[in-house]
């Protein structure tokens, strides 16, 4: 069995977290293994895992590549395999090769799975895990065709460390494409509030925005007690869909987007520790807990179902006034 | 009829730049429940020619088949709430062909039972004659699991051979059904807000403003709800919907009439445990606990899964009568329990009911308007069954409006007269209703003669009756401290209201603890909070853009009202105590629609009539479970 | 650039507030009582679908909407969608559960595209979901634009801006909560959407009026879409089990329940 291990690299030349993960996915297959590289430039990507066993990198470089672009990045894929010849392809989950993995599938003429969570070989068989309606339930699979071209998700398997030197054959490919990148679009530093990299998500429900005890809303204190816990703890910020539809720009909670939202409809975040605030549901909020790990919450129903059994520690108590003494606590 | 150029209300309040649109469309249908069902049925299949071509033309447009409409308030045509047991003559004449195995949860009656409960916690206010009984059948030995089963069924009551359904799926089933016949339209998401009149005819309905904040006031996407106008419009969104409470308010009950009796159904659908011993098909009627004036329910469903619940009604007086903690010590009921524990809630849900029966008949036509289904009072007070009847009378009224329209006759209020309420007078539907009119009487008296009147007018097919005078539902509600006088101190009830008030709660679980009711053990499962019934069995949501549709007309008598029985009886917990004081606060998202607001207030409406001081409009949302 | 074709791929999915548990059926898993639950179009194709309808406005464009599942529940479901825009559906009668497998609904659903009648390549803007809530494989698009031939392709889309001589700029959600932002010359291109920046569209009795007078007579004569399930094998799918034993601190102060939490963060 050939495996090709595909991925991009980044901006800097390196090779990406998630896709040093991918790779061992593609090495956990057993199997030879061969490696893909597609970017402005792969060299340093190709050396930061010279060893990793494989025994023969293919590489497509240059201004084209430099950026995400589906016709480019689709080419330089498809060229790869084909020049491999793989009966395996294993690529990480990034939004770059999310957004070509299953054209290229389509381009090869493979099967195609993404998004999985694990990936294992035993007698002679390949079983693949992944999760379906949004993240409820948990699937194995199985396929006879080859090739097969999957996508992992990150956080899933250990980043492959094999420094060294490689030896790169370059292939030459000449995207079509009427697509130019014409920049990125990222929050100022301050403003930056999903951290992917954090070992905290805290999560905003929509309680607060509710009426409080008072009668009154208190959406300012909401918004300044939010921002406060997040600039003293770099922790990333998610939200409940029902607190991102009365957010956004304008409104009390202008920091909030749709791009907070996590559960049924929104993202699915891999952190160590979650802290939920002021959440209270089921079905889809459990959604955006699944990939976290240690668990607390904060809310005022001793008898929530959600948090119950969901959560490790729950706090029956105000958020609004344990967020205050945290923040003081934590500056 | 009518003057179509002049408008019915003022347009002054709409925006500038903003314009409310109408639309023409032959008939426009309210609600989608079993009634509107036999009507758009009947209405279909007669409709078509054999060749798809239409028998007449549409007059709104002219070319056209007659374009018939139906809008229904909530998110999906399957969200309605009843656990249904049912004779079903109505459904199987309309579907002779009838497999039940094409609709999800229904199945034929195999057997019934009928269960007198006893109190085993000791914290229900059996009235003196009621505990003696209970003594008696406990000397004599009878009871079992403090519980007598009745030796027989009484016909009054008895449902077999009928079948049992889920409203929710049978009603997704029958919509299916009509709009592949291609003739109707339903338009879910869609409520109403108030009938088009000029002067006592009716001209068509006018539909909820969308993109308003709470209170109604215009925000950005506003659209201003648009006139449906039509030849006629067909009644039928039930005993809370806006269009026929409208109508009633405006032109009165047949003289002799009122719909005072009401009461709260709450459910549950629960799958039961593994080995449990009910049978598919199985009926329990149960009565006497938690409170004697309290009904209860279980259905066993195909696949191990039972429809369950109580009703709540308006004649048991308490001014803290909330179904669903009632609902919890109902299950934990020795004979309930030993059934359904270790179960598991699929789904969770509320609604009113009129229990006034043919006694609170509304005009059923008028100028441009007919009426059908519950709203039009064709419950059956004695054997408690409402859905084969509401489907009865919208096939009557299927039947006459093709009569009509064939004959090219106007929907006035004399053609309506000779055609649908002739037939239903002549019908099944009003020989049963005439007889069960009187059943319930005697439980204006109180719940000993109440169950006398109706035994003896179910045995006696309606010749006797236990008598009794009705109130309107707020002159019934008595004062918390006389409710509960010998066995809660004023200075006590003082005591908890100002603690439960500053905390935002009402009153009930603290009445109902110092009462002796015990605590309900949350198990996660079956027994979990109020709010999680909401969220986990109800599923319940509010789309934005949609303003308040819970309102207190006179808020200043809220702020001096001590009962506020509006809070108490919320079946979703969305009316909630205002610390501040004042009216209380309503929150949309947690509405399931029940309506139970309506007659749980203690408070007449400031301009009189049968009304109290809550005013309940149609508004989108509520349940999002199909399965009650 | 008037005349724009804007074909919306897009299916149902369970409302997503039920709870879902797998069984095993005669073709593979399924969900239980799935006939049962309610259902809703799929979240983000049904932003797609919206973004689709506010442009066609924009442009004198039209907007198709091909829709893969079983017939009575797609005519359910419709009766909501179809009061919100204008549309003309496609209907192929086949699965839309999240088993089936994504090669197969792109096949059906690229036939359903080409099939359409007058459909013009060059002015042809394929929409979706860039994921679906079933399925969630964020797959089938990309395989369908490639089947049509289509090659500027976009995923995760909050954003289309299009200018008078038909490119368009396009902002796609990457990692870290930032866009990319790309220029393209314009048609055809296929666009991922991810939640877009338009608030679900109220319900309009004359659009409901109007779409139905072409979805009755869609639904009635829809393809039947039978999918093979080849190829694809399940070896299991369940719901994990995650209940965890949760400590409930009732009546703390505040100050002892923030020292807490703060120790737990800080470890």
């Amino acid at each position: 069995m050939k495996v090709l291990f595909l991925a991009h690299s980044e901006a800097d030349g390196s090779l990406g977290k998630a896709a040093c993960e991918a790779l061992t996915a593609a090495k956990g297959l057993g199997g030879e293994l061969m490696v893909g590289l597609y970017g402005a430039e792969v060299q340093k990507a190709a050396d930061q895992i010279a060893g990793c066993g494989a025994a023969k990198f293919y590489g497509v470089a240059g201004g084209e590549f430099a950026t995400a672009r589906y016709g480019s990045d689709a080419s330089a894929c498809e060229a790869m395999a084909k020049a491999a010849g793989a009966d395996m392809i294993v690529m990480p989950s990034t939004s770059r090769a999310s957004r070509v993995a299953a054209g290229v599938a389509q381009r090869l003429g493979a099967a195609v799975d993404t998004r999985l969570t694990g990936l294992e070989a035993a007698d002679g068989k390949i079983v693949a895990t992944r999760w379906f309606y949004r993240q409820r339930m948990l699937g194995k699979i199985e396929r006879d065709a080859r090739p097969w071209l999957v996508t992992v998700d990150s956080g899933c398997f250990a980043a492959c460390e094999a420094a060294g030197s490689a030896a790169v054959e370059m292939l030459n490919v000449a995207p079509a494409t009427r697509t130019t990148v014409t920049g990125v679009i990222a929050p100022a530093a301050d403003a930056q509030t999903i951290r992917p990299d954090a070992k905290l998500l805290l999560v905003a429900g929509a309680g607060w925005g509710k009426t409080q005890p008072d009668g009154q809303k208190h959406l300012d204190d909401a918004s300044s007690l939010i921002l406060s816990l997040l600039a003293a703890t770099q922790c990333s910020l998610g939200s409940s869909k029902s607190l991102v539809d009365q957010s956004g720009e304008g409104a009390a909670l202008p920091f909030l987007t749709h791009m907070h939202q996590v559960g049924q409809t929104g993202s699915t975040p891999r952190h160590q520790k979650g802290l939920a605030t002021c959440c209270h549901g089921e079905e889809p909020h459990v959604v955006g807990w699944r990939f976290i790990g240690e668990r607390r919450a904060i809310n005022l129903d001793a008898g929530c179902g959600w948090a119950q059994g969901k959560a490790d520690v729950l706090y029956v108590a105000d958020a609004f006034a344990v967020a205050k003494k945290l923040a003081e606590l934590l500056k | 009829m009518t003057d179509e150029n002049t408008s019915p209300q003022p347009e002054g309040a709409l925006p500038e730049g903003f314009e409310r649109q109408r639309m023409d469309v032959d008939i426009a249908c309210v609600g989608f429940g079993p009634a509107m069902g036999g009507f758009l049925h009947t209405l279909s299949k007669g409709l078509m020619n054999e060749d798809g071509t239409p028998v007449v033309e549409s007059k709104a447009m002219p070319g056209m088949p007659p374009q018939v409409i139906c809008y229904e308030r909530a998110d999906d045509i399957g969200f309605g709430v009843s656990g249904v047991v049912t004779k079903g003559r109505g459904i199987r004449a309309s579907f002779p062909d009838l497999d039940l195995m094409q609709i999800p949860l229904a199945t034929e009656v195999a057997h019934e039972e009928v269960l007198y409960l006893l109190d085993p916690i000791g914290a229900s206010r059996k009235p003196l004659a009621l505990r003696l009984a209970d003594k008696a059948l406990k000397a004599l030995g009878l009871t079992k699991d403090h519980a007598y089963a009745l030796p027989y069924t009484p016909n009054f009551l008895r449902k077999e051979p009928g079948i049992l359904l889920s409203m929710g799926q049978f009603n997704q089933w029958a919509g299916g059904q009509i709009m592949g016949q291609g003739v109707a339209q339903i338009w879910p998401g869609t409520p109403v807000a108030e009938p088009i009149m000029f002067d006592q005819v009716v001209a068509g309905v006018r539909l909820q403003d969308q993109g308003v904040d709470k209170r109604g006031n215009p925000e950005a996407g506003f659209m201003p709800g648009m006139d449906i106008r039509c030849q006629l419009t067909v009644v039928g969104d039930g005993p809370v919907g806006n269009v026929g409470r409208k109508l009633d308010e405006k032109l009165g009950l047949p003289l002799g009439n009122h719909a005072r009796e009401w009461a709260v159904g709450m459910k549950m659908v629960v799958d039961l445990p593994e080995g449990c011993q009910l049978k598919e098909g199985t009926v329990l009627h149960t009565l006497g606990f938690p409170e004697p004036e309290i009904f209860g329910f279980l259905y066993v469903y195909p696949g191990n899964v039972a429809s369950l619940g109580i009703f709540v009604p308006s004649w048991y007086d308490s001014p803290v009568r909330t179904g669903y903690r009632y609902l919890q010590h109902w299950m934990q009921h020795p004979a309930i329990w030993k059934h359904i524990k270790g179960g598991r809630m699929r789904s969770w849900g509320a609604k009113s009911l009129q229990e006034s029966g043919r006694k609170g008949e509304p005009h059923l036509v008028g100028d441009g308007f007919a009426r059908i289904g519950e709203g039009s009072g064709t419950t059956n007070v004695l054997t408690g069954s409402g859905f084969d009847e509401a489907w009865t009378s919208g096939v009557l009224l299927g039947v006459s409006v093709l009569e009509l329209m064939k004959a090219d006759k106007p929907f006035t209020r004399e053609n309506l007269e000779q055609s649908y309420v002739r037939r239903r007078r002549d019908s099944w539907l009003e020989r049963e209703a005439k007889a069960a009119e009187k059943a319930r009487d005697g439980f204006q008296v109180g719940v000993v003669p109440g169950l006398i009147g109706m035994a003896l007018t179910g045995l006696s097919e309606g010749k006797l009756f236990w008598p009794g005078a009705s109130k309107k539902p707020h002159e019934r509600i008595p004062s918390i401290e006389s409710f509960f006088q010998g066995r809660i101190t004023a200075d006590e009830i003082a005591a908890i209201r100002r603690e439960c008030t500053a905390k935002g709660l009402p009153l009930h679980g603290a009445l109902m603890d110092r009462a002796g009711w015990p605590a309900i053990n949350f198990d996660g499962q079956l027994l979990v909070s109020h709010q999680d019934a909401l969220l986990m069995g109800g599923k319940v949501q509010a789309p934005p853009g949609y303003r308040d549709h819970v309102t207190f007309k006179n808020q200043n008598v809220c702020r001096t009202c001590d009962e506020k029985v509006c809070i108490e009886a919320c079946s979703g917990q969305a009316i909630a105590t205002n610390p501040e004081g004042g009216a209380p606060l309503f929150d949309r998202e947690k509405c399931v629609h029940c309506g139970a607001c309506i007659w749980n207030c203690s408070k007449p409406a400031p301009n009189g009539g049968e009304s109290a001081n809550v005013d309940f409009q149609a508004g989108a949302g509520g349940l999002h479970s199909a399965e009650n | 650039m008037k005349g724009l074709q804007i074909v919306v791929l897009g299916s149902i999915v369970p409302d997503p507030l039920q709870t879902l548990e797998p069984i095993a059926g005669p073709t593979g898993p399924a969900l239980k009582n799935e006939l049962m639950l309610p259902a809703v179009l799929d979240p983000w194709a049904g932003h797609a679908l919206y973004e689709a309808a506010s442009l066609a406005k924009k442009v004198e464009g039209k907007v198709y909407l091909v829709a893969l599942g079983p017939k009575a529940k797609l005519q359910q479901v419709m009766m909501n969608v179809a009061q919100k825009v204008p549309f003309e559906i496609v209907v192929l009668d086949g699965p839309a559960g999240g088993f089936a497998d994504a090669t197969e609904t792109a096949k059906a659903l690229a036939g359903a595209v080409e099939k359409i009648p007058g459909l013009d390549k060059s002015k042809l803007l394929v929409f979706g979901g860039w994921q679906s809530a079933s399925r969630g494989t964020g797959a089938v698009l990309q395989m369908v634009g490639e089947m049509l031939g289509i090659t500027d392709q976009f995923q995760g889309v909050d954003e289309l801006v299009l200018a008078e001589d038909g490119s368009f700029t396009v902002l796609e959600r990457i990692e870290g909560g930032c866009y990319q932002k790309s220029a393209c010359q314009g048609a055809p291109a296929l666009l991922g959407w991810a939640t877009g920046n338009l608030p679900e569209p109220p319900n309009n009795p004359q659009v409901g009026m109007q779409n139905m007078r072409l979805i009755m007579p869609a639904l009635a004569k829809a393809t039947p879409s039978p999918l093979k399930g080849e190829g694809l094998r399940y070896a299991s799918v369940e719901v994990p089990s995650q209940r965890r034993d949760t400590r409930i601190v009732k009546d703390a102060p505040v100050d002892d329940i923030a020292r807490e939490l703060a120790d737990w963060i800080r470890a």
